[in-house]
């Protein structure tokens, strides 16, 4: 009884488990088993993922590819328990969600991704190298709070999000006939359509034509962060510490 | 390519990174890894929205990821600030030093006792031949850094 419920069921117990038995709290033999409960869950939860298409095979393995560095780089992140390697992990993550936007052709966010993101990425890791823990692994990075609820809240919806997604896509939508995909594969590659040769000056006709007073309203938006990171900081430095909070450190 | 069949991989996957970031949110307590968390859930949103401009060949999905970009990097110097303030009153990344800030009827949070760290592989450090005289150490120097 295979039923792509029951699929989706257990994908989502599986890789609820396995994340609950992967974050801290655990010992090395308890996150081992957690990696194999894990990995089984994700490949049930992409069992239920639907073939691309015949043609496309090697598409298909490329999509599945960066489909699975996100997944297993994105769930180290929040796993591991040494901060800078979780920024490592993050960075991976990012890559594989940037192949993902060229997937769908999506190049030019896929490139602002990775420009936007190394930036940051590496901000927060010069912040974990000056404020991590000198001495191995700190106190609250082995320890959760209740790793047990967190893992069932986001099984819980995984599993909402994934049964939503294949009953609207297979029960109600309906696949599309051959003849509607096709016109939608010509329509993409129309001018104007998003998968046209002229990809970047068509999103710039859009952001700055239709949702123009969106792009002011983020220009504003940076410039009061700006603002407020550095008012944050500024007011920072006439807090004088007295020596008794200061070694507060576990 | 089947159009429908992407948009569904592409759904999934958002979906379960924006899990993983909520998982990774809600149950962390080194405030770096929780911005990481937080920037994830994003990720997962992108992901959803690239495809669904895709599936209905609309310039929207594509646009609004801008959008969440420009907020991703304010969100991104706010927090490193805030956490770079919080990190000097109190010398540590911990989140549950701030548990005073809870309601005023929640029972204090109590830390759970922890067996020893064992799998944090032991540190070989190269051997130098010794030049000059060791310094002396301060204790409280080693275990957080004063200038940071």
């Amino acid at each position: 009884m295979t039923t792509p419920q029951a699929v989706v069921g257990m994908g989502t117990l599986l890789s609820g488990g396995g994340i609950w038995l992967l974050l801290p709290g655990g010992s090395a033999r308890s996150r081992l088993l957690g990696l194999v409960l894990g990995l089984a869950g994700a490949g049930c939860l992409a069992a239920c993922g639907l073939p691309l298409g015949d043609l496309a095979r090697a598409e298909s393995i490329v999509f599945w590819s960066l489909a699975a560095l996100t997944v297993v780089a994105a769930a180290a992140t929040v796993t591991v328990r040494n901060p800078v390697y979780s920024a490592i992990w993050f960075a991976l993550s990012l890559i594989g969600t940037a192949g993902l936007f060229f997937f769908q052709g999506a190049q030019f966010l896929g490139v602002a991704t990775i420009v936007v993101y190394a930036g940051a990425i590496l901000v927060t890791f010069l912040f974990v190298l000056m404020l991590a823990s000198p001495k191995g692994h700190a106190y609250y990075d082995r320890v959760g709070w209740e790793p047990l609820l967190s893992a069932a809240t986001g099984a819980v919806l995984v599993g909402l999000l994934t049964m939503t997604i294949s009953n609207l896509l297979l029960s109600e939508v309906k696949a599309p006939t051959a003849e509607e995909s096709k016109n939608l594969a010509t329509a993409t590659h129309q001018p104007g359509g998003v998968l046209n040769d002229e990809h970047v000056a068509s999103l710039g006709a859009q952001l700055f034509s239709k949702q123009l007073v969106g792009v002011e309203i983020a220009g504003t938006l940076l410039l009061v962060a700006l603002v407020g990171a550095v008012a944050i900081v500024a007011h920072e430095k006439q807090y004088r510490p007295s020596p008794t909070t200061r070694g507060a450190q576990r | 390519m089947n159009e429908s069949a992407l948009l569904h991989n592409s759904l999934l996957i958002g979906a379960i990174l924006f899990s993983l970031g909520v998982v990774g949110f809600l149950c962390r307590r080194n405030m770096i890894v929780m911005f990481l968390s937080a920037e994830m859930m994003l990720q997962g949103v992108s992901v959803s929205l690239v495809a669904w401009g895709r599936y209905h060949n609309n310039w929207d999905g594509q646009s609004l990821v801008v959008f969440i970009l420009t907020v991703a990097a304010c969100e991104a110097g706010l927090a490193l600030a805030l956490v770079l303030m919080l990190f000097h009153r109190t010398g540590s990344l911990d989140i549950a030093i701030w548990h005073q800030l809870r309601e005023a009827d929640q029972p204090a949070y109590a830390d759970a006792e922890l067996p020893e760290d064992t799998d944090a592989a032991p540190r070989h450090w190269p051997k130098l031949t010794p030049a000059g005289h060791e310094p002396q150490h301060s204790e409280e120097e080693e275990l957080h850094r004063s200038h940071v």
